[in-house]
């Protein structure tokens, strides 16, 4: 199934604006399983950079290590300037609400409607947005940008995985994050729903000019989205570039993940 | 949101009814405790109260109006009871009621009877301590009942010999009329006979006053003993022991006309000497208490077998082999 | 690997598991004293795991008092004390049965499903999410839910006991002719606050071993969804344990304070 061209035009080069999350010697081990050994990486304001690695390769550990879900064994990691390590939980919860984070497998609370399941960050980040007093424009507007107005009463359960993924997306949108973390955004959907959910991952991109970090194994979401790759090998970023730039390398390893 | 209101109604609804619940549950057994309501305190001094607890209820003529609230020994031989008894009954006990340890039926716990007296004292106050009387226990009724069994053994035994003599002959009816020794053991004989009937006969009363306590329906033990085929048992042998003490009462009675006949000078005398058919009637009478304290005996037997006393006379037993 | 070393093993992994265990308590207690409270969450947790285990304690109440009185009837006839069957049923269910049989039923209920739903969201990464979200998932799930449990399982015993006693009633109204009245009267008489009170304390204590047996089996459950099973069954192996250990303890300590 052949997605629609990258649109090239849309990449520029980021690298001399400001450094949005930044990763240096990340190191994490459980038990006898290192997953990271001295992982690097930047992202940039306004970039799409997105990190390919295989199952259990520690894209996962790595991501959750941004918002402080895991506690790394050593190194650096910023996210806009500030270290996710030393904070105290008040100044963590602060950063997380300019985070937006996209899990894999959508991670909608099941015993609320999708307008709880949107009104749940504004519970804690209300002073962000100022005081609000009704929160329903604001889940209306996430809920519209991912078409899905209609659903706002309806649980969970009654969405089909698109759905869900898309009312996921409005769910991080809410609090108008300047970072998107996305988890494996198009696992478990079939391609042509996945297509429209990259479709709308440029078109909040375009819309809010987040920075966005797209961690996945899917390589046709990697050439459409990717303005820039890293591939996550053995715990350390094996290799850098465009996707045009890695597909055509000829290291066996960096090949292995564009063979069909 | 209209959901959620009326989950919170209902959960309301629930949390209402279990508080409620709960407070019902602690308000009845606190009532029964007399803990809420309008109370007075009286109070009473005993001897011996018999096992009496706090949290033991009064009863008033047989209602129940009160708990024991305090048993405090004041010296060796002085235990006072503090009781709390409901305020409306003030309008009814008098100062000459009386106060009594029983029990709740036989296998029930003690309890604290307050009877009214016969006259027309003033009404209590509260704080006013009430006369009391150690009632005779069900322990130590039996114990008397086993004492006056006893004694109508022995006084048969006597009388026996008493007979024998005078059915030996003419001679040995002589030596009795003039030996005095005789005469007076004859007459001591006599006595005691009054003396055990007497006693048989308060028993009696005192053991009707139980099994009117026991028919008393309220009371558990009472129920109990009406449900069960034990309870007619005792009642089967309390009639016994009944006839018995009526039967010793009219032997009692017959023997009481001889002894006057014989008291009434020379003339009876003689009568008594010359008619045989008299010497016959005695002969029968003291067969008749013969047989009379077999049974009063046997009854007390059966008494000693039925389960409710059984532990008390092993006791008994018991103690006897202790000391001996 | 000889028996008594596999005995020594599992004796070891329950150890730790009673020690983690009681970690997890203590971090509820320093949680629940932290601001800010859930108060919203845990109406609804009342409502969820309290008002909706009412039907089955109601029923299963019931039933025990019914079985239970036709079960002792022919004996207690036998020994012609047929008439103490309200004290004998009143003290039984209030002191014992009625906790212990409640706890059980909501051990069955309530720390299976808190161990099954819990364990399903640390599987599908809602707890994750809700962390990321600003919210405590500690406080928004757990501390909530364990409170629920310990506030509404005496209310739900006290029902269930007096559900019970209307059973048994029933059963001695029908087959005794003995009228309702004097059924409560003899029942109440027979009872004193030594047998309310322990009750009622130990179901508070019961109620918080159900939550927080739940919670903790769901909170760690083990990834995938073999995991969300394991952790709702053990939930309910291990509190229906654990109550009847506190029970033991309760009896002990009841003595101590009631002389009974």
């Amino acid at each position: 199934m052949p997605l629609e061209e990258p649109i090239q035009n849309l990449k520029e080069d980021h690298t001399e604006k400001e450094v949005m999350i930044n990763i240096e010697g990340l190191h994490k081990s459980f038990g006898s399983n290192h997953v990271l050994n001295g992982f690097n990486m930047k992202l940039h304001r306004g970039e799409n950079l997105v990190i390919m690695g295989k199952s259990g390769s520690g894209k996962s550990v790595m991501i959750k290590c941004l918002v402080g879900l895991i506690q790394p064994d050593s190194g650096r990691v910023e996210v806009m300037g500030r270290k996710i390590t030393s904070l105290n939980q008040q100044s963590l919860d602060e950063l997380r609400a300019d985070i937006g984070f996209l899990f894999q497998g959508s991670a909608l609370y099941d015993s609320m409607t999708v307008r709880e399941n949107l009104e749940f960050p504004l519970r804690r980040h209300k002073n962000k947005l100022g005081v609000i007093t009704d929160t329903t424009p604001l889940v209306l507007e996430a809920l519209e940008n991912v078409g899905l107005p209609h659903t706002i009463d309806l649980m969970p359960e009654e969405l089909s995985g698109g759905m869900k993924r898309r009312v996921a997306i409005a769910r991080t949108l809410i609090l108008k994050p300047k970072i998107i973390l996305y988890d494996e955004p198009t696992s478990g959907l079939d391609p042509i729903t996945a297509k429209e959910i990259i479709e709308l991952m440029r078109n909040i991109q375009r819309k809010y000019g987040t920075s966005s970090l797209i961690i996945t194994h899917d390589v046709d979401c990697a050439r459409v989205i990717s303005e820039r790759m890293i591939l996550l090998v053995d715990g350390i970023n094996y290799a850098e570039g465009t996707y045009a730039e890695l597909s055509a390398s000829a290291d066996p390893k960096v090949q292995a993940f564009f063979k069909k | 949101m209209k959901k959620t209101s009326s989950e919170n109604l209902r959960l309301g609804v629930f949390v209402i009814i279990g508080t409620v619940l709960l407070l019902i549950a602690a308000y009845a057994i606190g009532s029964r405790q007399n803990m809420f309501g309008q109370t007075f305190k009286i109070s009473a001094v005993f001897k011996n109260v018999n096992g009496l607890q706090e949290g033991n209820n009064v009863r008033f003529s047989g209602i129940v109006v009160g708990t024991v609230n305090r048993i405090e020994m004041i010296n060796d031989t002085t235990i006072r009871v503090n009781m709390i008894i409901e305020e409306e009954m003030l309008k009814h006990i008098r100062k000459d009621a009386i106060a009594t340890v029983g029990s709740d039926g036989l296998v029930g716990s003690m309890i604290i009877n307050i009877t009214p007296g016969k006259g027309k004292a003033p009404l209590v106050k509260s704080g006013d301590e009430i006369r009391s009387y150690s009632r005779i226990a069900t322990e130590d009724m039996l114990n008397t009942l086993n004492v006056t069994n006893e004694n109508a053994a022995l006084l048969t035994s006597d009388l026996l010999k008493v007979t024998r003599s005078l059915v030996d002959g003419k001679g040995t009816l002589g030596r009795l009329l003039n030996d005095t020794a005789m005469a007076n053991s004859f007459w001591q004989t006599i006595e005691n006979i009054e003396q055990i009937s007497l006693e048989a006969n308060t028993t009696m009363q005192e053991i009707n006053g139980i099994v009117e306590n026991i028919n008393f329906e309220d009371s558990p033990a009472g129920i109990l003993l009406s449900d069960s085929i034990s309870g007619k048992k005792i009642k089967a042998v309390i009639t016994n022991l009944e006839t018995s003490v009526t039967e010793i009462n009219k032997i009692t009675a017959n023997l009481d006309t001889v002894v006057s006949q014989i008291k009434n000078g020379k003339g009876a005398l003689n009568y008594l000497t010359t008619d045989t058919t008299f010497v016959d009637k005695l002969d029968a009478t003291m067969r008749n208490i013969e047989q009379g304290t077999e049974r009063f005996n046997q009854n007390m037997e059966a008494l000693k077998h039925n389960f409710l006393f059984r532990g008390y006379f092993r006791k008994l037993e018991r103690e006897a082999e202790r000391s001996p | 690997m000889s028996a008594s070393l596999q005995i020594v093993e599992k004796a070891k992994t329950f150890l730790i598991e009673i020690g983690d265990l009681s970690f997890f308590a203590g971090r509820f207690f320093k949680e629940l004293l932290k601001a800010p409270f859930e108060f919203k969450e845990l109406l609804r947790q009342c409502y969820q795991l309290g008002y909706r285990s009412l039907v089955l304690v109601g029923v299963t109440g019931f039933i025990l008092g019914l079985v239970l009185t036709l079960q002792t009837r022919p004996t207690l006839i036998e020994f012609g004390a047929v008439s103490w069957m309200p004290n004998m049923v009143g003290i039984s269910i209030v002191r014992e049965l009625g906790p212990m049989i409640t706890a059980l039923i909501c051990a069955g209920r309530i720390a299976s499903g808190i161990g099954a739903e819990l364990g399903s969201m640390r599987v599908t990464e809602q707890i994750d999410a809700m962390e990321v979200s600003g919210t405590n998932p500690f406080k928004y799930l757990v501390v909530t839910r364990i409170l629920a449990t310990t506030l509404m399982l005496p209310l739900l015993v006290i029902v269930g006991d007096a559900i019970a006693l209307y059973g048994s009633a029933l059963v001695e109204n029908f087959k005794g002719q003995v009228s309702f009245q004097l059924y409560f009267n003899r029942a109440f008489d027979a009872l004193g606050y030594s047998d309310l009170i322990p009750a009622t304390v130990k179901s508070f204590f019961f109620g918080f071993v159900i939550g927080l047996v739940g919670c903790y089996k769901g909170y760690y459950s083990k990834k995938g969804t073999a995991g969300v099973g394991v952790a709702a069954n053990t939930a309910v192996v291990f509190t229906s344990m654990l109550l009847f250990i506190i029970d033991f303890v309760a009896v002990f300590v009841s003595d101590i304070f009631y002389d009974l």
